[in-house]
């Protein structure tokens, strides 16, 4: 086993493309990609791969792989997510007929706080049944009207940067409000693939 | 839809445009919770066309970078409750993005079940035959005329009728 320090060392050397290939050859998922660790594929296209999670939240709970190594779900290129997601949709569906699934959970964790384990991009595909000891317990909390309109002030501002779109305010009633109807035109250019 | 809360929402607004919108959850689970959904009505995630699940997960994405590097956030989930037996509390589709920061107290994970092989392997037997085949829609040219949103077969009734139950 290499030193902690010695690999530490190593690691802030590299280049990104070198980081890059460092991480893959030291990524479970891609070695289940391609085959060299074995698994229970049950979808399989260009972009992405379909195995069942070996601990599995319910039996048939499916773990979506994107095939190309990405860490994390910004990395990742419009039209990968968008295909992930259709083909999530389709998996989701496919445990409805097969498996008399009752209901379907798609989760994403983002980071560590939001309990992501791998270094490798993946979405959730989780079967249900009513009573199977699995609860996504969304807690309900009350904010102030002006704390509500300050944090969808800030996210707007940062999203709209994101996306190259620039708000014009307008006067509705007397009170400055937003314009989020954002030029149609600019935004299906961003999102050309559909 | 008439009676539906989701096709009326439009309080605090986060994105808009001709198919999707975004806008803060009412009653959210953290600071920042936002709920993104297509602007036409579909109950479930398998009645929702792909170009519709292509712009709201596409935008899914760019909203969770803002959350996280505008409120300083450690991470976001992405989740969709599809069915009553999953937790879905509309009756309208949702994809729900909520911060996440440490010990903030959220319960979004599982116990993991223990299967043996055989139950392993009877469980791939029933889903690979129809997970492993994706259907990819004929390309149409656009219709301008109206259209009755895509009515699915009778194994995802059951699922819409439990719906319809919700006010």
């Amino acid at each position: 086993m290499e030193d902690p320090a010695a690999i530490e060392e190593k690691l802030k050397s590299m280049s990104p493309e070198e980081l890059k290939e460092f991480q893959k050859k030291n990524c479970i998922f891609c070695h289940i990609i391609s085959g060299k660790v074995q698994s229970k594929k049950v979808y399989e296209d260009d972009v992405c791969t379909g195995v069942l999670d070996i601990n599995p939240a319910n039996p048939g709970h499916i773990l979506l792989v994107p095939n190309e190594h990405y860490a994390i779900m910004p990395m990742m290129p419009d039209d990968v997510i968008a295909r992930m997601f259709q083909v999530a949709k389709h998996l989701s569906q496919s445990m409805l007929k097969a498996l008399k699934a009752q209901g379907t959970n798609i989760f994403v964790a983002n980071g560590v706080a939001a309990g992501q384990k791998a270094q490798h991009f993946m979405i959730h595909i989780i079967p249900r049944m009513p009573d199977d000891g699995v609860s996504f317990s969304l807690p309900q909390k009350q904010l102030t009207d002006s704390d509500m309109d300050e944090i969808a002030k800030r996210i707007r501002n940062r999203l709209n940067d994101l996306l190259g779109i620039k708000e014009e305010p307008q006067q509705v009633a007397g009170k400055k409000v937003a314009n989020v109807q954002t030029d149609l035109d600019a935004v299906s250019k961003i999102f050309k693939n559909g | 839809m008439d009676n539906c809360n989701i096709c009326k929402l439009q309080d605090n607004p986060i994105y808009e445009d001709d198919l999707i919108r975004a806008v803060l959850h009412k009653k959210p689970s953290a600071p920042g919770h936002i709920i993104v959904f297509p602007r036409k009505h579909y109950t479930i995630f398998e009645q929702v066309p792909d170009i519709e699940v292509a712009r709201i997960f596409s935008v899914a994405n760019k909203i969770s970078t803002a959350v996280f590097e505008s409120l300083q956030m450690h991470g976001t989930n992405i989740l969709v409750n599809n069915g009553l037996a999953a937790g879905q509390q509309d009756n309208h589709f949702v994809v729900h993005i909520i911060p996440r920061t440490e010990g903030d107290g959220l319960k979004l994970e599982w116990k993991p079940k223990q299967l043996s092989e055989e139950e392993m392997s009877t469980v791939e037997l029933m889903l690979k035959p129809v997970a492993e085949v994706m259907q990819e829609p004929p390309v149409e040219p656009k219709k301008e005329e109206k259209k009755e949103p895509e009515k699915l077969g009778d194994e995802n009734n059951y699922l819409i009728r439990q719906l319809r139950r919700i006010p």
